[in-house]
């Protein structure tokens, strides 16, 4: 049975929707913030050990030998495994690409800094860090792969010798004769861009607690988990088992922003049960271990690109070559993060044909993971750039040149040449949101003022398209063969009419509780606080994907609209029979099973539920008594990819402009946010308190990668930022107030017409703020081309401005 | 992220303190707020043998005027300090660096005498205590002793206590009624450690000309930096840009080897430095002849 669920706020089954589409306060909150919800920290099982792993401190170099016999020694320490004990029971990492990944503990070489060598399992962390220090290991270094461009050359020292290269991936996909729209174009613009690496920084670290039962072989793995299914069948398939032998209980937890994978540390937290006997093993990865050898570090990017533009100030193609590092394994899934700018290659724009040539590079660092936006912040802030060096050619205002090249409202569902599709959108409602609540003409005027005063201050517009929904088809060309992305829901009335919805992930922080509360409440009539939401495990869960892809939103949604649907026919068949009506004329209604024209013939939705389960004598003969439907929602109409990579991926296309004003001291080179306005557009939304929260984040996070973040290698790969000292996140001090607009556009293909807004404005942030960095430096005739623009980075531009005048 | 074994004393008296601190077969470490050693300690970077806390030790929280001084107790926290009534007076130079202190979480448990006891290079206080011509009181097992700043710290985390001394107090003195001052630091976000900083003060003599300057920077080598050179160079002529611009020269040259990192190379350090010493001065300049009713 197919569930037609609701298109607009209107087809809610209730005269007046109470909570969907409201500014609604978050259920989450109270445990929150009175310290009152369990974190993976806080979990005690009895018996509990304490994991602590050895790491290596060379980026590159064999291992002689490791020995354990001191640490196993120690009083405490129950169980000691290095990489023969994962040789002998793993299998190696999973990868994207397919086969760059190692075995969970090094076993003849390590790779990186901050690779795990060895492990010990004990009483305590204390003693588990003691053990580790007993542990001798011979090393005999090698020369370290630390540039990508090095590393790509014959000859260069391997990663991985049996691979005979350190190149991950080469291919150049061409959407439609660029060559010819840049021999044809009057203007061709090309430039290139340095995106250092950052990554996510959730407050919480990963954390789990593994328990291996001997008997069973059963795997049990409590954490911090942001896909527990995924994570189920990266354990069952690196330590050997069935996947259906392993069960992931994901806590509520903090971020991930895509951080969370914390796949290796698991599975040696499970070698550790294992060879303990058992015993449950806590591992807590701390912030040294997240910040060098954890899910912490994306997009290391080299970009090259060109624009050409016609005669009339349209751009007309868009080439675009990127050599990403990835560090020493695919493990992390960052190339992901490189295939993603497929589903919006030519943001905004209606830039007819493009060029993606496109090398991922391994590299002696940490393997690259995902973050929040997972690669197109990136290939935005190099398109804006780019869109911002046409206009100064052209001579065109930012805002002007953006606007002229829209995608225009009716040209949607719009087709971009990387061939994903844009749902909906109203491009320049959006943008003259921005510019009204900037007062960009005043800022203009403000900035030429500060300008005639010899101040360097500049405005940056720039605009992105955020995809939502994520479909693994989007990562195709990167060995993703899989379309369609389930997600569950089973909606649950028990005999006291109560609602009880089942999902398939933890609370992560983006109020997907609320949302499921909201919809549910509304869909029945009862409060908001009477519907319960529990996190199932993996054995027990409907398919289920959980946050990701700014997906769960639209996808909770349509799951639990489904099953809310799916329940209604059943209990209105019930209802029929008890108000001697043909089911098709029983519809629910403001939380009363009615006849329609038969007015006072109505029960409450609490009635029937009881009805069905306590008197089985009144109820229609084959009627399944339970009242409760599960539904599983994938996002309709999705592709599987093409040869070039095209496909129909993320269902959505939500779209924002931001318009920032900065000021470079001329003297130092510090770059101030004086001015910050934003305006989107992510279709329905659900509850504005929420889209308003993840703006705000995501701002702050974009503001930290284009002014702060950065993970400095030096030239041997050793890592120089391994502490918050040196890896600098932005602090309330660093992120101004933002004035926020909204552009509502349904989609005309998600359940109620919201679109994905959880990743948001990382995909505006860096581009808009890089874009008012260059506008303030235009005058001197340099370009910031590499992110973040580090005081010490904008001064040497600044001199480099006035050696050459 | 756990500490190595150590034993823990939380000595009574400052007496106790002292005995526990000289004893010569063991690695001693001092703790106060913790907010450098903890996590030195959580890191294993620092693997004493035996921690003496002096949360316990009575009579060493305080902020006393002492005449033309201000006497404060090495257990003072920063928070403290920055909320004196006193201070903010009679040394405003030291209310402000405090407020650069890191976060009002850090001030609230990081102590006046830690700060000087780390040493840090890139911290405000060392700084203050040589711009100002202060004094640290230290106890040991021969008895107390008093130590000018500008001898005090040593090196890059080393200081001149000899092994058993505990820091007791700051002695500061008040900064003129009539003396300009400014604190100036660029730290790549608030509270952050400096990229550089200056702690100047400026008193003018009759003529509106520089009389008495101090200028010490830091974050720009070992210690702080005491750029007596630039001090000569403007006693006796009249503040104004291009002086200023010169005596940044002199500072920049007065800067044997900078420290270069991942927020700062050398050389932007250097540059940076005397920028701060220009803006400073003027800062000073402008308080100076406020003062003066000018």
């Amino acid at each position: 049975m197919t569930a037609h669920t609701p298109k607009g706020l209107d087809d809610l089954p209730v005269e007046e929707p109470r909570w969907v589409g409201r500014r609604v306060r978050r259920r989450e909150d109270a445990a929150l913030l009175t310290g009152r919800t369990e974190f993976i920290d806080d979990l005690v099982l009895p018996g509990m050990l304490h994991c602590a792993i050895l790491r290596s401190p060379f980026p590159h170099a064999r291992i002689t030998s490791v020995d354990t016999t001191a640490a196993a020694a120690l009083p405490g320490v129950t169980a000691v495994v290095t990489g023969v004990d994962a040789q002998a029971w793993c299998n190696p990492t999973r990868t994207a690409p397919d086969g760059w990944g190692t075995f969970c503990l090094a076993t003849d070489k390590v790779h990186y800094v901050g690779e795990p060598v060895a492990a010990v399992a004990a009483t305590s962390r204390y003693l588990a860090e003691d053990a580790i220090e007993l542990i001798e290991v011979d090393y005999e270094p090698l020369d370290a792969v630390a540039d990508p461009f090095a590393a790509m050359q014959p000859g260069s020292d391997l990663v991985h010798e049996d691979k005979g290269t350190n190149v991950m991936l080469q291919r150049v996909f061409n959407w439609g004769d660029v060559d010819a729209a840049i021999g044809d174009a009057l203007h061709v613009f090309t430039e290139s861009f340095r995106w250092n690496r950052v990554g996510a920084n959730p407050t919480e670290t990963f954390g789990c607690v593994c328990e291996w039962d001997p008997m069973s072989l059963d795997l049990t793995v409590h954490g911090s988990i942001q896909s527990p299914s995924s994570f189920a069948l990266g354990r069952a398939s690196e330590l050997g088992i069935a996947s259906n032998k392993v069960n992931v209980k994901s806590h509520p937890h903090g971020g991930s922003f895509g951080g969370k994978g914390g796949a290796r540390g698991a599975t040696i937290t499970c070698l550790l049960s294992r060879k303990a006997g058992g015993r449950p093993v806590k591992w807590t990865e701390d912030r040294t271990e997240y910040l060098t050898g954890g899910g912490s570090q994306a997009w290391d990017r080299h970009y090259e690109a060109t624009l050409a533009v016609d005669a009339d100030g349209r751009a007309t193609a868009l080439a675009v070559t990127l050599v990403d590092d990835l560090g020493a394994t695919g493990e992390g899934f960052g190339a992901i993060s490189a295939a993603k700018p497929l589903a919006a290659f030519t943001g905004p724009y209606t830039i007819p044909v493009a060029r993606y040539d496109l090398t991922l590079v391994a590299t002696n660092k940490l393997p690259a993971s995902p973050f929040r936006g997972m690669g197109p912040p990136p290939h935005f802030f190099v398109l804006e750039q780019m869109m911002d060096i046409a206009a100064r050619g052209l001579g065109i205002d930012p805002a002007e040149f953006r606007r002229r090249n829209f995608i225009q409202p009716e040209q949607f569902p719009y087709t971009i040449p990387s061939g994903n599709e844009y749902d909906s959108g109203s491009y320049e409602e959006v943008l003259d949101t921005a510019l009204d609540l900037a007062g960009y003409e005043d800022l203009r005027k403000r900035q030429a003022e500060a300008r005639a005063d010899g101040r360097l201050v500049g405005v940056g517009v720039a605009s992105a398209v955020e995809p939502g929904v994520f479909d693994w088809s989007a990562y195709a060309i990167v060995g993703m063969p899989q379309t369609g992305v389930p997600e569950g829901a089973t909606v649950n009335i028990d005999i006291m009419g109560n609602v009880t919805v089942r999902v398939g992930f933890s609370m992560e922080g983006q109020g997907q509780y609320t949302l499921v509360s909201q919809l549910v409440a509304d869909w029945f009539a009862v409060e908001m606080d009477a519907v319960r939401v529990v996190a199932l495990d993996t054995q027990s869960a409907p398919p289920s994907f959980g946050p990701g892809g700014s997906r769960l939103g639209v996808a909770i949604t349509g799951a639990v609209l489904g099953a809310c649907e799916r329940l209604t026919a059943r209990m209105a068949a019930v209802a029929a029979g008890l108000l001697r009506a043909d089911a098709g004329d029983v519809e629910l209604h403001d939380g009363r099973f009615r006849v329609r024209g038969k007015p006072g013939a109505e029960m409450t939705v609490a009635q029937i539920a009881g009805t069905m389960l306590a008197r089985s004598d009144l109820l229609p003969p084959d009627i399944d008594p339970r009242p409760e439907a599960t539904y599983v929602w994938t996002a309709p109409d999705r592709t599987a990819a093409d040869e070039e990579g095209r496909a129909k991926s993320y269902l959505t296309a939500a779209q924002a402009v931001h318009v920032v004003m900065v000021e470079i001291d001329a003297e130092t080179g510090f770059v101030e946010i004086l001015e910050y306005a934003l305006a989107d557009d992510c279709g329905t939304r659900l509850n504005p308190v929420v889209v308003e929260g993840q703006t705000e984040g995501s701002v702050a996070q974009g503001i930290g990668v284009a002014l702060y973040e950065e993970y400095v290698y030096d030239s041997d790969a050793q890592p120089l930022t391994t502490t918050f000292m040196d890896y600098l996140l932005p602090t309330v001090n660093e992120v101004p107030p933002l004035q926020k607009g909204a552009v509502v556009t349904p989609s005309p293909f998600t359940p109620l017409g919201a679109k994905g807004c959880g990743e948001g404005a990382i995909h505006t942030t860096p581009a808009a703020v890089m874009c008012a960095v260059n506008d303030a430096l235009a005058p001197l005739g340099v370009l910031a081309r590499e992110v973040p623009a580090a005081p010490n980075r904008v001064w040497n531009l600044l001199r480099e401005s006035k050696e050459r005048s | 992220m756990k500490p190595a074994p150590l034993d823990y004393a939380a000595p009574t008296s400052l007496a106790e303190a002292v005995t526990l601190l000289a004893d010569p077969d063991r690695d001693v470490m001092v703790i106060a707020g913790g907010q450098s050693l903890m996590p030195m300690l959580n890191m294993r970077l620092a693997r004493p043998e035996l921690l003496v806390d002096l949360g316990r030790v009575p009579g060493l929280d305080y902020i006393r005027e002492d005449g033309d001084w201000l006497a404060i107790g090495a257990m003072t926290t920063k928070r403290a300090v920055e909320e004196s009534a006193v201070v903010r007076d009679r040394q405003p130079l030291l209310h402000a660096a405090t407020c650069h202190v890191g976060h009002p979480q850090i001030r609230n448990r990081g102590t006046v005498g830690g700060s000087l006891a780390q040493a840090d290079p890139a911290a405000e206080y060392p700084a203050v205590a040589v711009a100002t011509g202060a004094e640290v009181r230290v106890a040991g097992p021969d008895g107390e002793r008093t130590i000018p700043a500008a001898e005090f710290f040593v090196t890059y985390l080393t200081t001149a206590l000899a092994p058993g001394e505990v820091v007791v107090e700051l002695r500061i003195p008040a900064l003129g009624s009539d003396t300009g001052w400014a604190f100036v630091e660029l730290a790549r976000r608030h509270g952050d450690f400096a990229i550089v900083g200056a702690a100047v003060t400026v008193d003018l003599d009759a003529g509106g000309a520089y009389g008495d300057v101090r200028i010490v920077l830091f974050g720009v080598g070992p210690t702080p930096l005491w750029a007596e050179a630039a001090e000569s160079a403007l006693r006796g002529r009249p503040p104004g840009a291009d002086l200023h611009a010169e005596a940044a020269e002199t500072v920049r040259a007065a800067i044997e080897d900078p420290l270069g990192d991942v927020h700062a190379t050398a050389e932007y350090r250097r540059h940076l430095a005397g920028v701060l010493v220009g803006r400073a001065l003027t800062e000073a300049v402008t308080r100076a002849r406020a003062a003066r009713g000018e």
